[in-house]
C-alpha cells in the first residue's frame, strides 16, 4: 500500500462501497448469463454489468485517481459512454438473430413478421 | 588522374541518362529523340579524344569506385587502347545509326522506345568495354542481350520478330550464363575478379586442373554472342529487327563482344593446342559455312547476316590461330567489317525502305533509280569481297598470310590457307550476286513502292562509311595506324610485333590467294547466276539441315515437356501433401538442431504460480484447441474461437507490461476477425456424409497428421518455453533501453526500433505488406466462389419473400432497414476512430501506439463503414483509393530515408529535436515521425485494398444474378 495512502477514510470508504457494488453487478450479470433458461432471458442479464456494473467501477476510478492527481480526472467518462452507446447495440443484434433462427426453424414456410 | 576517371564515369553515365530522358519524350517526338541521342553519342566521342593521348602508348586508365567498402566490393573501370578502338566504333557507328534512324523509322512507330533502349544499349556495351572486374563485364554483357532482345522485338506486332528476339535472348543469354559460371571459376583459379590480375595469370591458369572446363564454359560465351557454328542461327532470325538495329548490334558492335572477348583474353588462355582446335577449328568451320550459305540466300538482309556470321568466323579464327599477327589482323579486321558492313545493312535498308522489298528475285536495275545509293553499295560490296584499294582488301590479306603461316603443323593448320581461299571464292560470289542482281539488269516490275532516292541525311551515315572504305584503304597507316598500334600495344604488350599497314605487299602468297578467290569468285557466280533465283534458300542438301528447327524442338522439349512430366513426378496440387512435408520438414531440421541441446528441459522450479494468468492462459488454449476441433465443419464457430485465444495473448501482453504490443495485438485480431468472417461469405458448406471419410485410409491419414502436428506443437511450446524461462544475461535489448531517447528521441523504446533503429527492416517490412496485399487483391480479383455459395444468403432470401407478400413494402426494405441502429452508431463512430487514429500516431513515439497500430486503426474505421452499409452506398460517398495510400506510403518512406543522404548521412538516418508550436507548446519532432506515416499510409492503404478486394466480391456476384435474372 504505497500511493493509496495519500487518500483521505471518508474518500476510500466511498471508492470502496462503488467498487464492491459494481463488481458485484457484474457478477450477478455474469451469474445471470449462465443461470437463466432461455436465450432471450439470457442476453438481459449482461446489461446489469454494463450499465451500473460499470458505472461504480467507473466512477470509483474517476475519484481515485481525481483525488490522486489533485486535479478532476474526467476521461473514464469516455469509456462508460463507448460501453453505453455500444452494448446495447450488441445485445440487440444477438436478439434479433435468434429471433430470427427460431422464427425460421419453427416454421420454415412462415417468415418473420417484423423483423 | 582524377580527370580522366571523372571523363571515363562520364562516358559510362551519359547513354544510360540519355536512355531515361529518350524515354520520357512524348511518343512523336522524332526529332527531338534523334537530337538527343545524336548529341549522346557526340558527347561519347569528344569524350574518346580527350581519353586518346592517355592510352596512346599502351597506358590503361583506371577508374576504381568504391561501391560497398566494407565488404571490398568496388567497381573498377579500365580503359586501354583496344577498349578505345572499340568504343570509338560503338560511339561513332551509333552516331551515324541515330541519324540513319530517324529517317527509317515510320512516324507511327514508338519512338521513344526505340531510342531510349538503343541508348541504353550503347551504354551497357561501353560498360562492358570498360569493365574491369570480371563479374561485372558479365553483368553489362547480360545488359547487352537483354537490349538486343528488346530491340530485335521492337516491332513486337510480328511474330517473326517475337520469335527472333526470344531465340536470341535463350542462345545468347544461355551462353552468358556459361560466361558467368567460367568467369568465377577464373576467379577461383586466381583469387581475385580484377581484370588485369586475370591477365597476368595466363600460366596460374592454363596449368591449373580447371582450365579446360573453364575454357570450354568461356567459349561458350563468346561463340553464342558472336553466331558461330553451331550457335549461329539466332543471327538471321535477328533480322526481323529494324534495320538500323541490324547494322548497329548485329553486325557492327555487339556481335563483336564475343570475339572482343576472345582477343583481350587469348593471352591469358590462348596459346594452347586445346584453344588452337577449338577457337580456329570453330572459326574456320563458320567462315566456310557462312560464306557458302550467303549465296543462297534470297532476302538481302538474310545474305548480310550470313556474310556478318562468315566474317566474325574469321575473326574468331584470327584469334584462335593466336599469333602476334593474327591479333593484329583480329582487331583490324573487327573495325574494317564494322565499317564496310554497317554501310551495307543502312543501303539495304534504304533499298528495302524505297522499294518496298528485301526480296532479290524482284529487286534489279535499282541503278537507274537510285544512282548515288548505288554507288556507295557497291563500293562497300567490294570491300566486302576484299577488292584492293578498299578496307576490306588489307586485312583479308593480313588474314590471308596467317593462314598460310605455319604454326605447329596439325591437320587443321596444313589446311588452313586452302579453307580461307575456298570461303573467300563464296564471298566474292554473293557480293558479286548482291551488286549484280540488285543493281544491274532490267528495270524492275511490280514493285510495292517505286524507287527513288532517299532523303539527304538517310544516305549521309552510308557516304560517311563507304569514304572511310576508301580513306582506310587507300591510306591505312596514315588513317587508322595510330589508333590500331594503341590496340595492339594494349592486347599483346611487349610481344606487338612489327607490321606494316601498306596495301603493296609485293607478289607474295596472300596476293597469289586473293587473285585466286578473286578469280574463282567470278567464275562461280557466272556459273550459278541463272540458277540461285530458282533455288532453295540454303546450299544443295545443306538446305534441309535447320539448326532452328533444333532449337525449338529443344525448348519445346526444356521448357514444356520435361518440366511437366518432373511436374508430374514429383509435385502434387493437393495442399494437404504440400503442408505436411513443409511440417515434416521443418520437425526434422528442429530435431537435427536440438539433438545435442541439453538444456531442453524446461525449469518448473523457477517463477511464480499465479492462479488469474493461469486461468487466461487456459481459457486461450482451450479456445485455440476448440478453433481446431470445429474448423472443419464449423467455420463460424472455430472463428469466434480464434478470437478468443487472440485475447488470451492480448491479455498476455498486457500482464506481462508489454501494452504497445498488446494494443497491436487488439487491433490486428479485430481486423484479422473481421476480414476473415467476410471470406466465410464465399466458402461453401462442408459435406459431412463423405463416404470415403470413414474409411480406414482416411482415419489412419487423420491419425498421422494428428501426431504431426501434436509433436510439432509441443516441441514449438517446449522450445518456446525454455527459452522464456532462460535469464537472457546482457543483450542487445539493454542496449536500446538505455538509448532509445538519447539516440532515437523517444520514450516508446518498440516504436524507436521500430522507425529508428531497425528503420530498414521496417522499411523492407512494408515494402512486403505491399506486395502481399497487391497480390491478395490480384488472387481475389479473378476468384470466383463455388456455386453453392453464389446465391443469396438465406436470410435475405426470406426477408424479401416477407416485402413481397407485405402491403407497400418493396422487395430489399427489410434488409435496408435490418441494421439501421448499428449502422448509425457505426457511421457516428467514424471521426472518434479516424481521432483515435490519430491520437495514436502522434503519441507513437513516445507512449505505446505508432504508424503501425494507427494504421490499422483507420483501417477499422473504412471496415465499419463497409459493415454499416452497403458498398454502394459507401462508396458513392467515400472514395478511398488503397493503391494510392500504400504508394505515397512508400514514396514518404523512401524519401525520408533518402532524406538523410541531403545531410550527407546514411539512408534512413534519423533526426530527433523539440519543436515549438503556437499554442500547443514543447513537441517532439523526429524525422522518423515522418518514416512512421509512411508505414501509416501502408497499411491503411493495404488493409482496406484487402477488404475492398472482399467486399466487391458481393457487388460482382449480385451484378452476374442481375444479368441472369434479365
Amino acid at each position: 500500500m504505497s500511493h493509496l495512502d495519500a487518500i483521505p477514510l471518508w474518500a476510500a470508504i466511498l471508492i470502496a462501497l462503488l467498487l464492491v457494488a459494481g463488481s458485484s453487478l457484474v457478477l450477478i450479470g455474469s451469474i445471470g448469463l449462465v443461470r437463466l433458461g432461455s436465450f432471450y432471458e439470457r442476453i438481459h442479464a449482461p446489461t446489469l454489468g454494463t450499465s451500473w456494473g460499470a458505472g461504480g467501477v467507473v466512477l470509483a476510478s474517476m475519484l481515485t485517481f481525481s483525488i490522486l492527481g489533485g486535479r478532476p480526472v474526467l476521461h473514464e467518462l469516455i469509456i462508460a459512454l463507448f460501453i453505453t452507446i455500444t452494448m446495447p447495440v450488441t445485445l440487440m443484434l444477438l436478439g434479433r438473430a435468434a429471433l430470427y433462427r427460431d422464427r425460421a426453424e419453427k416454421a420454415t414456410d412462415e417468415p418473420p413478421k417484423r423483423v | 588522374m582524377p580527370i580522366e576517371h571523372n571523363l571515363l564515369l562520364a562516358l559510362l553515365a551519359l547513354p544510360f541518362l540519355g536512355s531515361l530522358l529518350a524515354a520520357s519524350l512524348p511518343a512523336n517526338a522524332r526529332n527531338a529523340e534523334a537530337w538527343l541521342s545524336g548529341l549522346v553519342m557526340l558527347g561519347g566521342l569528344v569524350l574518346l579524344a580527350g581519353l586518346f593521348p592517355s592510352v596512346s602508348n599502351g597506358q590503361v586508365i583506371r577508374a576504381p569506385v568504391s561501391w560497398v567498402p566494407s565488404l571490398g566490393l568496388n567497381l573498377t573501370f579500365r580503359l586501354d587502347g583496344f577498349a578505345w578502338l572499340f568504343l570509338l566504333l560503338v560511339q561513332g557507328i551509333g552516331f551515324l545509326v541515330v541519324l540513319y534512324a530517324r529517317y527509317y523509322l515510320s512516324p507511327k512507330d514508338p519512338v521513344p522506345k526505340f531510342f531510349s533502349f538503343l541508348l541504353a544499349f550503347a551504354g551497357s556495351m561501353t560498360g562492358l568495354l570498360l569493365s574491369g572486374n570480371i563479374i561485372m563485364l558479365v553483368v553489362f554483357w547480360e545488359m547487352t542481350s537483354l537490349f538486343s532482345f528488346l530491340l530485335i522485338g521492337y516491332w513486337h506486332q510480328s511474330a517473326a520478330a517475337r520469335d527472333g528476339a526470344r531465340m536470341a535472348l535463350v542462345v545468347t543469354g544461355a551462353g552468358g550464363f556459361c560466361l558467368l559460371a567460367a568467369m568465377l571459376l577464373i576467379g577461383h583459379v586466381v583469387g581475385s575478379y580484377n581484370l588485369d590480375r586475370v591477365l597476368a595469370s595466363a600460366s596460374m591458369l592454363r596449368g591449373s586442373g580447371l582450365y579446360v572446363p573453364i575454357l570450354i564454359l568461356f567459349l561458350l560465351g563468346a561463340f553464342t554472342k558472336s553466331a558461330q557454328m553451331p550457335f549461329h542461327f539466332w543471327l538471321p532470325n535477328a533480322m526481323a529487327a529494324p534495320t538500323p538495329v541490324s547494322a548497329y548490334l548485329h553486325s557492327a558492335t555487339m556481335v563483336k563482344a564475343g570475339v572482343f572477348l576472345l582477343v583481350r583474353f587469348s593471352p591469358a588462355l590462348g596459346n594452347t593446342e586445346l584453344w588452337f582446335w577449338l577457337v580456329a577449328g570453330t572459326g574456320m568451320a563458320t567462315l566456310v559455312l557462312g560464306a557458302v550459305v550467303a549465296l543462297f540466300r534470297h532476302d538481302l538482309k538474310g545474305l548480310l547476316a550470313y556474310s556478318t556470321i562468315s566474317h566474325l568466323g574469321l575473326i574468331t579464327a584470327l584469334a584462335g590461330i593466336g599469333s602476334p599477327g593474327a591479333i593484329v589482323a583480329a582487331i583490324f579486321h573487327i573495325v574494317n567489317h564494322a565499317v564496310f558492313k554497317a554501310s551495307l545493312f543502312m543501303a539495304a535498308g534504304i533499298i528495302d525502305h524505297e522499294s518496298g522489298t528485301r526480296d532479290m528475285r524482284r529487286l534489279s536495275g535499282l541503278m537507274r533509280l537510285m544512282p548515288i545509293t548505288g554507288t556507295l553499295a557497291i563500293v562497300a560490296a567490294a570491300s566486302m569481297a576484299g577488292v584492293p584499294l578498299l578496307n576490306g582488301f588489307i586485312s583479308k590479306e593480313m588474314f590471308f598470310a596467317e593462314a598460310a603461316d605455319w604454326h605447329n603443323g596439325s591437320i587443321l593448320d596444313d589446311a588452313l590457307p586452302y579453307l580461307a581461299t575456298f570461303a573467300s571464292i563464296f564471298s566474292v560470289a554473293y557480293s558479286l550476286r548482291f551488286i549484280h542482281t540488285v543493281f544491274f539488269g532490267p528495270p524492275p516490275v511490280d514493285l510495292p513502292k517505286t524507287p527513288h532516292e532517299p532523303p539527304l541525311l538517310m544516305r549521309r551515315p552510308v557516304e560517311l562509311l563507304v569514304i572511310l572504305c576508301l580513306v582506310i584503304g587507300i591510306l591505312p597507316a596514315a588513317s587508322l595506324g595510330p589508333y590500331l598500334q594503341a590496340a595492339v600495344t594494349s592486347v599483346l604488350g611487349r610481344d606487338t610485333p612489327d607490321y606494316s599497314l601498306e596495301i603493296w605487299h609485293g607478289f607474295n602468297t596472300p596476293f597469289v590467294m586473293s587473285l585466286i578467290a578473286m578469280g574463282a569468285g567470278v567464275l562461280l557466280y557466272v556459273l550459278t547466276a541463272r540458277w540461285l533465283p530458282g533455288s532453295p534458300e540454303g546450299p544443295p542438301l545443306l538446305h534441309r539441315i535447320k539448326l532452328q528447327k533444333v532449337f525449338d524442338r529443344m525448348m519445346l522439349l526444356m521448357s514444356w515437356k520435361w518440366p511437366r512430366q518432373i511436374l508430374l513426378r514429383i509435385g502434387t496440387e493437393r495442399l494437404q501433401p504440400q503442408l505436411r512435408l513443409l511440417v515434416a520438414l521443418a520437425l526434422g531440421a528442429a530435431i537435427w538442431v536440438l539433438a545435442d541441446a541439453g538444456r531442453l528441459v524446461p525449469d518448473l522450479t523457477e517463477g511464480s504460480f499465479d492462479p488469474a494468468f493461469t486461468l487466461v492462459w487456459i481459457v486461450g488454449a482451450a479456445c485455440a484447441l476448440g478453433a481446431a476441433w470445429q474448423a472443419k465443419y464449423h467455420r463460424f464457430a472455430a472463428l469466434v474461437l480464434l478470437g478468443g485465444a487472440g485475447l488470451a495473448t492480448c491479455i498476455t501482453f498486457a500482464w506481462l507490461s508489454a501494452p504497445d504490443l498488446a494494443l497491436t495485438q487488439l487491433l490486428v485480431e479485430i481486423v484479422t476477425t473481421v476480414l476473415l468472417l467476410l471470406g466465410l461469405r464465399w466458402l461453401p458448406q462442408r459435406r459431412t456424409d463423405i463416404a470415403a471419410d470413414r474409411l480406414m485410409a482416411a482415419r489412419v491419414r487423420r491419425g498421422r497428421d494428428l501426431v504431426l502436428a501434436a509433436i510439432c506443437g509441443g516441441g514449438l511450446a517446449l522450445v518456446s518455453y525454455t527459452v522464456m524461462t532462460t535469464a537472457p544475461g546482457p543483450s542487445i535489448a539493454d542496449w536500446f533501453l538505455a538509448n532509445a531517447y538519447s539516440e532515437g528521441g523517444g520514450t516508446n523504446t518498440v516504436n524507436v526500433i521500430l522507425v529508428d533503429f531497425r528503420a530498414f527492416d521496417t522499411y523492407g517490412e512494408i515494402t512486403v505488406l505491399a506486395i502481399v496485399a497487391l497480390t491478395v487483391f490480384a488472387l481475389l480479383r479473378r476468384f470466383r466462389p463455388a456455386s453453392e455459395s453464389t446465391g443469396l444468403p438465406e436470410q435475405q432470401k426470406l426477408q424479401d419473400a416477407a416485402d413481397h407478400r407485405a402491403d407497400g413494402r418493396q422487395p430489399g426494405d427489410t434488409l435496408d432497414n435490418y441494421l439501421l441502429i448499428p449502422s448509425v452508431i457505426m457511421q457516428w463512430m467514424f471521426p472518434a476512430i479516424i481521432l483515435l487514429s490519430a491520437y495514436l500516431f502522434f503519441r507513437g513515439h513516445d507512449l505505446p501506439g505508432g504508424g503501425f497500430s494507427a494504421g490499422v486503426t483507420l483501417a477499422i474505421a473504412f471496415l465499419l463503414q463497409y459493415l454499416a452499409a452497403n458498398v454502394r452506398w459507401i462508396e458513392d460517398r467515400l472514395r478511398i483509393l488503397p493503391t494510392r495510400w500504400i504508394g505515397i506510403g512508400l514514396l514518404i518512406a523512401t524519401a525520408t530515408g533518402a532524406g538523410a543522404f541531403l545531410f550527407g548521412a546514411p539512408f534512413l538516418t534519423a533526426h530527433a529535436q523539440y519543436l515549438d508550436l503556437p499554442l500547443i507548446g514543447k513537441v517532439p519532432a523526429a524525422t522518423a515521425l515522418l518514416f512512421d506515416l509512411g508505414v501509416y499510409a501502408v497499411v491503411v492503404g493495404a488493409t482496406v485494398l484487402m477488404l475492398i478486394a472482399l467486399a466487391h466480391q458481393s457487388l460482382r456476384h449480385s451484378r452476374s444474378r442481375d444479368k441472369e435474372d434479365s
